[in-house]
């Protein structure tokens, strides 16, 4: 890299390359110029030499004097031309071919980046997506095992509920049926009650006044 | 609320003072019936016991209603516990001083409930059976129960003597659900 080129100063270094290529155009131009103007002294210098219109050339009208000096004039044109059009188009091109050049490297570039990108992507996505189908399996498992365990816990609490409804519909059925024994009791007793005391007569009570008197134990030594 | 500790105090002291004046009798009889009095008379129980009425005004009308009517020992043990505001505690006494007088006594009050009223003859016969049980003279208490259907039941202190058919039906149904109970 030249000290033109620094890049701590491209605006300065462009500068100075357009500098240099205009001196070296003036240059180039000069050349042409100067040799275009030689030929035009030549030929105005030959002008009317019998040498300049040979015997061969007579019947095409052909002056060599004239023909030299329209070589310079055109020598001297094809400079200015060289300078001031073919060689900016030329630098145009160039430039522009440069440029469309860089700008095909930039995209073959980016097409390589995206293509690297794009590979690094899918790797990553699928080990994402192979991370995601690990994951789904695993909760799933966990989903299945939860699953059977809530349905073991379930069956087992039904059995429990189940047990301890047997349970008490055995103790209420004992519950009852002791009730319906007692009422059966009552009522019997009841009736018994009833029908002793419309049968039992005073006589009858005295007689059990006097049982119970004669049946009364006297504690021995009284 | 009566204090039974309270109520035998003041039986004890009553006791004592009846029995060297020799008063048992009247004295038992006078608290007898100041607590049947207060038993059976609303009005005069709500005068005796209010916190309204002042210990001079109940003073001045129990002396008016009793002072001619009971004992002085009576007498006195009533100013006794308006002054000292234990009138709630008279019925307590009455019953202590009972008690007392059974022990003293070597009596003890039966009470036999029957379904029907009892002939004087059965009376008689239950009262000498139940005094050669007790080995004690015996006060008697007659009472009739019709729920009893027939028979006689006897209770003294702690001791029933159920000789009744309500009693026996009892305990053989008692009997019979045991062993249903049992047998479920």
């Amino acid at each position: 890299m030249s000290h033109l080129d620094h890049p701590k100063t491209p605006v300065r270094a462009s500068r100075r390359r357009h500098l240099i290529r205009g001196a070296a155009n003036v240059g180039v131009l000069g050349r042409y110029i100067v040799a275009g103007f030689v030929l035009i002294g030549v030929g105005v210098a030959c002008k009317g030499q019998a040498w300049t219109q040979p015997e061969l050339l007579k019947p095409m009208g052909l002056d060599l004097a004239i023909t030299i000096t329209n070589m310079g004039i055109f020598l001297a044109f094809a400079g200015v031309i060289n300078v001031f059009y073919y060689t900016p188009f030329k630098e145009s091109m160039d430039a522009r071919n440069h440029e469309l050049e860089a700008t095909f490297t930039e995209a073959e570039n980016l097409k390589k980046e995206m293509a690297e990108l794009r590979t690094s992507y899918e790797a990553r996505l699928a080990a994402t997506e192979a991370e995601a189908r690990e994951q789904i399996q695993a909760q799933i498992r966990e989903a299945q095992h939860l699953r059977q365990t809530l349905m073991a816990e379930a069956a087992a609490r039904a059995d429990d509920l189940l047990r301890k409804a047997e349970l008490e519909t055995e103790a209420e059925k004992q519950r009852v049926m002791g009730e319906l024994r007692s009422h059966v009791v009552d009522l019997t007793f009841n009736a018994t009650e009833r029908l002793i005391g419309e049968k039992l007569d005073s006589a009858t009570n005295r007689r059990l006044v006097e049982q119970f008197i004669d049946n009364m134990a006297v504690p021995s030594g009284s | 609320m009566t204090d039974h500790r309270v109520a035998k105090r003041y039986a004890e002291a009553l006791f004592n003072v009846a029995q060297r004046n020799d008063v048992v009798k009247n004295v038992d009889a006078d608290l007898l019936a100041i607590a049947n009095q207060l038993k059976n008379d609303p009005s005069f129980r709500s005068f005796l016991y209010s916190p309204k009425v002042s210990r001079e005004d109940k003073t001045r009308i129990l002396e008016k209603l009793f002072s001619d009517r009971v004992t002085i020992a009576t007498m006195y043990l009533l100013r006794l516990l308006l002054a000292k505001r234990r009138e709630s505690e008279i019925e307590a006494i009455q019953e202590e001083f009972e008690a007392l007088r059974r022990g003293y006594a070597k009596a003890v009050l039966v009470t036999y409930t029957s379904a029907q009223e009892l002939p004087d003859a059965q009376r008689k016969k239950l009262v000498d059976k139940t005094t050669k049980v007790t080995g004690r003279s015996v006060e008697a208490l007659f009472e009739v129960d019709p729920s009893l259907i027939g028979g006689v039941k006897i209770e003294y202190e702690d001791v029933m003597l159920d000789g009744t058919v309500r009693g026996n039906l009892d305990k053989l149904r008692g009997r019979l659900q045991y062993d249903l109970f049992k047998n479920a």
